[in-house]
């Protein structure tokens, strides 16, 4: 049977190709998937390592709660760098700095930025191995007028050294001499993008406004030490809120936060990845349906003669497996190719990934091979199932090979329960409330997935009224050959259905998104004008502003400045982001939509607002207290002065004063500086606006409409990203029209023969079998759009009402997505349309069916 | 070879019926058919269309099944066996050749002859089987496939493969229905030497008299019954029989 089952696949090498196809963009893209983060994960490993290479421990404040990637640790006290190292045992050591939101600025008057990588200031120390600072060219800097770049930024930018330079520091814009070019990690360079300005330690502690005080303690001890006693020894000496911690420890903990990101960027990929695979499942199952139907009258040859019902399982189950091998294997060639375009899509997307090796792991091969052959295998159950049912004397009967009209009565229960089961794990999914995000995202997706199946089950219910009706025009346009492609795309409902499907899921997704995008833009623009007062924001993308560019502005004296900065908290042992922003002048830049309490007279040092959800949660208003702990341990009590309803994407629930923002965190740039102009002339204030902003040339100043439109084409590249994604799936929905319609038109061969014998021109042909294919296509897209809304309004609601509060459909997008697949259905009949065209009309009426 | 009485029987009918639909609808395709079918010997079934020879010789083959009565493969009673018994029946101990639709296309010829052992993961009889291959005059042609023979080549290497498991009995159902009378007398010849040189039994369905005349006896069936039967036929005598029963 083994040979039975490949001369069947060679014998169809068109089929198999196309088929085989659709599994292997699915194989790809998680191969590329798991290549792409797995190729991330090999750098920033690299990265945790580099970290701390060179030494044995660190001292660092305590972290109070959270993870080091959300929190800063608390700042150290500078003589602890002599106490650490007058430790019996401890060979060397030095504080060091990490301090981002440090910009430095070429020859050519160029920002240097960085993509999603850091843009940061640190210092170097005698021992290098401690801060992983290696002087490449040039010298060390020395001295407050001196610096050193990264060699990277070096490499890349207009520098010299020996020449000056401006760099934009939390204290302002200073202008340094640059002394050398510096490599982080020896001797590979192990910066990964990021753009670092050196300083010495003195300088670093005078421009970051940290005197005194060192934010970690790098050092290493004596050769053949036990590294638990140096542990405790070392430890021995720390004050309260401060600890030791290994370097193992650290680079685990650094890995753990990188895997975090990582991780949720893997998982994304992936979810696109099985979108595509379960829209193959379709396709594949379509196509082996179809085939096996063309052969029945060999299947119940091999019945008569001996083949038991499990021998024909098998025989179409090892067909299928072996198209399920050769698409493993062709995936993954496909998946590496893959991932250099996922790494070229995101740097054209201005999201640079690190280059580097791209590693092929073993249980990315394990993947691949299972969800290749074992989705391939699962989707040719079914068909392999009813083919095993074929009786022996089905192809000994006179018409054979048409599809069985009987009515299936299976079909409008199981459609419905299946849509019953489906709608209620996504309402559960969007409405109800999760422990874990996984959960939630499961039960979205496996509901979304099971509407999707009921929409295959009920779809054939269906298809012979829409498509008629749909096709209605066509004998009216194009006469017989329109009617007929009008019968013919009707004839077989359950094929038209099976063949729609994957492009009914295709565009259902973009439909999704397409609405998702368009309210977010809405709700953004609507929450813009009501909420937010200021006429003018500075901001420097993800970035943070130098806590100066606030006073700088507001000593241009052009309007009223608030700059706003965050922080965590916990509250009652819940983590939550408190803003803080200028209170005195907030109501200026503001409309909080106060509902309780009152703004005036606040007292920055000890009043809180709150939004009214959390104020809800606490049970907790005006004149009551809420006691925050901040990253530094610190505790402070704070009284609820008002309750607001309104959040921006300036500040969240939580407001205090910036003020006490900064003594929390002295490291906490400002995330935005709101100005409102006031009585005066906008473009009056615009100007002194830009003049004292000259010195900051990476803030960005955008009035209200130009902030709008940076944030909606930020979002635009995300939603480019998805939809370019969602491609595939629409990709593989196409292939499987090319597919259905080819076969279809194979099996048609003495009835286009006798079409065209009796006078039907080879254009006529052609036409029928193009808008046959439009017909199905419009129908797939036309379901797809309705599913789409639906899920696209519900998913809307269910998001909070701070980031979409209005539904907006985007009707001409909408109809834009119908024209298209009209075109590719077309599009998507040339080749069979062709063929069709092409026929030997004596052949063909002579070929025994 | 007329002493019915000697010889072993290959396979029977007792009271076959076969009814098909119910009520209004209902149609008797067999009624109470009692035959039998000797071995060693080339028997053909006649009759009208619709007169139930074909669905006979599915029910016999065990390609379909009896409504009522019984139907016997040497001792087995047919009604007695699984869908899964009845498959390996077929596949070891019956032959099956077909009007059309034969061999599987994406097979050559020697693969169509051996698919049955292939099936049953059994070598077969290797002299055996290059014995039969030798008799289809098919030469190197053995390696093509059924689109690149001629329809008479398609039908011999049919025959080939219902002879090579050496069934107890094979069933023809009008084997040279598609094929020019030239060829349908070879493929008729090469069933007669089947059956007098290798001793197989061999029963057919046709409607054509000069085909039905190279059978050892003639079954005639008119609306699910047997008429009348003829041994050692002519096609004078069988066209004279078919008139009397007024077809």
């Amino acid at each position: 049977m083994l040979r039975l089952a490949l001369k069947s696949l060679l014998a169809n090498k068109i089929r198999f190709a196309l088929t085989t196809s659709t599994v292997v963009i699915g194989v790809g893209f998680v191969v590329a998937s798991f290549v792409v983060a797995d190729s991330l994960r090999a750098s920033f490993d690299k990265l945790s390592e580099d970290i701390v290479s060179g030494t044995d421990f660190t001292v660092r404040g305590q972290l109070t709660f959270g993870d080091l990637t959300e929190t800063e640790a608390p700042l150290l006290p500078e003589e602890l760098v002599d106490q650490v190292a007058a430790v019996d045992g401890v060979e060397s050591a030095a504080g060091t700095f990490f301090i981002t939101g440090v910009t430095p600025v070429d020859g050519a008057g160029e920002v240097v930025t960085s993509g999603n990588a850091p843009v940061a200031g640190a210092n170097w120390t005698d021992d290098a191995a401690i801060s992983q600072w290696y002087l490449m060219e040039g010298e060390q800097p020395r001295g407050a007028g001196q610096f050193a770049i990264d060699i990277s930024t070096f490499g890349s930018y207009d520098f010299e050294l020996g020449r000056d330079y401006q760099v934009i520091t939390p204290t302002g814009p200073r202008t340094f001499e640059l002394t050398g070019v510096m490599q982080f990690g020896f001797p590979e360079d192990a910066g990964l993008g990021a753009v670092f300005s050196i300083f010495d330690t003195a300088t670093a502690q005078e421009l970051f406004g940290l005197e005194g005080m060192v934010q970690t303690i790098g050092l290493r001890t004596e050769p053949g030490r036990d590294a638990a006693e140096m542990q405790a020894a070392i430890a021995a000496v720390l004050p309260d809120g401060a600890e030791v911690v290994a370097a193992e420890t650290i680079s685990e903990e650094f890995s753990d936060a990188f895997e975090g990101f990582i991780g949720i960027f893997q998982n994304a990929l992936l979810v696109f990845a099985f979108i595509v695979l379960f829209v193959s499942t379709f396709i594949i199952s379509n196509t082996f349906s179809i085939v096996l139907g063309q052969r029945i009258r060999e299947l119940s040859l091999l019945r008569a003669i001996g083949a038991t019902p499990g021998q024909v399982r098998r025989s179409v189950l090892t067909e299928s497996s072996l198209i399920g091998v050769a698409a493993a294997a062709l995936g993954i060639g496909l998946g590496m190719l893959g991932a250099l375009g996922m790494r070229g899509l995101f740097s054209a997307l201005g999201a640079e990934l690190p280059d580097g090796p791209l590693p092929l792991r073993l249980r990315t091969l394990i993947w691949a091979a299972a969800v290749g052959i074992g989705l391939t295998v699962a989707s040719s159950l079914l068909p392999a199932i009813k083919a095993s049912r074929t009786p022996p004397i089905a192809g000994l009967a006179e018409g054979a090979g048409g599809e069985a009209a009987a009515r299936q009565r299976w079909r409008p229960i199981a459609g419905g329960l299946l849509a019953g089961l489906g709608l209620l794990l996504t309402l559960r999914g969007l409405f109800a409330s999760f422990n874990s995000t996984t959960a939630q995202l499961v039960s979205l997706g496996v509901g979304a997935g099971l509407v999707f199946m009921a929409v295959a089950v009920l779809s054939p219910l269906m298809a012979r009224s829409v498509v008629s009706a749909l096709a209605l025009p066509l004998g009216r346009i194009f006469g017989t050959s329109g009617r007929l492609a009008r019968a013919n795309a009707a004839r077989s409902p359950r094929r038209t259905a099976a063949t729609a499907v994957a492009l009914t899921i295709g565009l259902a997704l973009v439909t999704t998104v397409a609405i998702l995008g368009q309210s977010l833009k809405s709700s953004f623009s609507q929450s813009l004008q009501n909420t937010v007062a200021a006429d003018f924001i500075v901001s420097q993308g993800q970035e943070s502003l130098p806590a100066a560019l606030a006073e700088d502005l507001r000593s241009a004296d052009a309007g009223r400045v608030v700059a706003f900065n965050s922080v965590q908290a916990q509250v009652g042992g819940e983590a939550h982001t408190i803003t803080g922003a200028d209170l005195d002048g907030i109501t200026t830049v503001a409309n909080l939509g106060v509902v309780e309490g009152s703004l005036d007279g606040l007292d920055p040092a000890g009043d809180l607002l709150l939004h009214q959800d959390p104020a809800g949660d606490y049970g907790v208003g005006p004149g009551d207290d809420l006691d925050l702990t901040f990253p530094n341990g610190e505790t402070r009590r704070l009284r609820v002065a008002a309750v607001y309803s309104q959040t921006a994407t300036f500040w969240g629930n939580w407001l205090v004063d910036r003020g006490l923002v900064t003594e929390m965190s002295p490291t906490a740039g400002d995330t935005v500086v709101a100005v409102d102009a006031g009585a005066a002339d906008a473009e009056g204030v615009r100007a002194s606006l830009e003049r004292a902003l000259e010195q900051y040339p990476q803030a960005n100043l955008e009035d209200r409409s130009e902030y709008q439109a940076s944030a909606e084409s930020n979002l635009n590249t995300l939603l480019v990203l998805v939809n370019v994604f969602l491609g595939f799936a629409l990709l593989i929905a196409l292939v499987g029209i090319v597919n259905t319609l080819t076969l279809s038109v194979f099996e048609r061969t003495r009835e286009i023969g006798l079409l065209r014998a009796v006078g039907m021109t080879r254009r006529q042909a052609r036409r029928m079998i193009r808008w046959e294919a439009a017909v199905v296509t419009l129908y797939g897209a036309l379901i797809g759009i309705a599913l789409g809304l639906g899920f696209g309004a519900a998913i809307a609601a269910a998001i909070p009402a701070d980031i979409i509060d209005v539904i907006t459909v985007p009707t001409n997008q909408l109809l834009l997505y119908l024209v298209l697949s009209l075109v590719f259905g077309l599009l998507a009949a040339l080749f069979p349309a062709f063929r069709a065209g092409r026929m030997n009309v004596l052949e063909a009426i002579s070929t025994e069916d | 070879m007329t002493d019915t009485t000697t010889l072993a029987v290959a396979a029977r009918a007792v009271g076959a019926t076969k009814i098909y639909g119910a009520g209004d609808t209902e149609v008797r395709a067999l009624d109470a058919i009692d035959v039998s079918f000797e071995q060693g010997r080339f028997t053909a079934i006649m009759g009208p269309s619709g007169s139930g020879k074909s669905t006979l010789m599915h029910c016999m083959a065990g390609l379909d099944t009896v409504t009522g009565g019984q139907v016997f493969i040497g001792d087995t009673d047919l009604s007695t066996l699984s869908e899964r018994d009845l498959t390996l029946l077929r596949r070891d101990h019956v032959g099956f050749v077909f009007q059309a639709f034969n061999l599987v296309p994406t097979l050559n010829a020697i693969e169509n002859i051996t698919l049955p052992m292939d099936l049953a993961g059994a070598d077969g009889d290797p002299a055996w089987i290059d014995e039969v291959v030798d008799t289809t005059g098919l030469g190197d042609r053995v390696k093509h496939r059924p689109n690149e023979l001629s329809g008479g080549q398609q039908q011999r290497v049919a025959v080939a493969r219902a002879l090579a498991g050496k069934p107890q009995i094979i069933f023809a159902d009008e084997p040279t229905g598609n094929v020019d009378s030239n060829t349908g007398a070879e493929i008729l010849d090469f069933m007669g030497r089947a059956v007098t040189e290798m001793g197989q039994t061999i029963v057919m369905v046709t409607h054509d008299a000069a085909v039905a005349a190279r059978a050892d006896r003639v079954v005639f069936l008119v609306d699910g019954k047997i008429v009348d039967e003829l041994a050692d036929p002519t096609p004078e005598g069988i066209r004279d029989r078919m008139n009397r029963l007024g077809t």
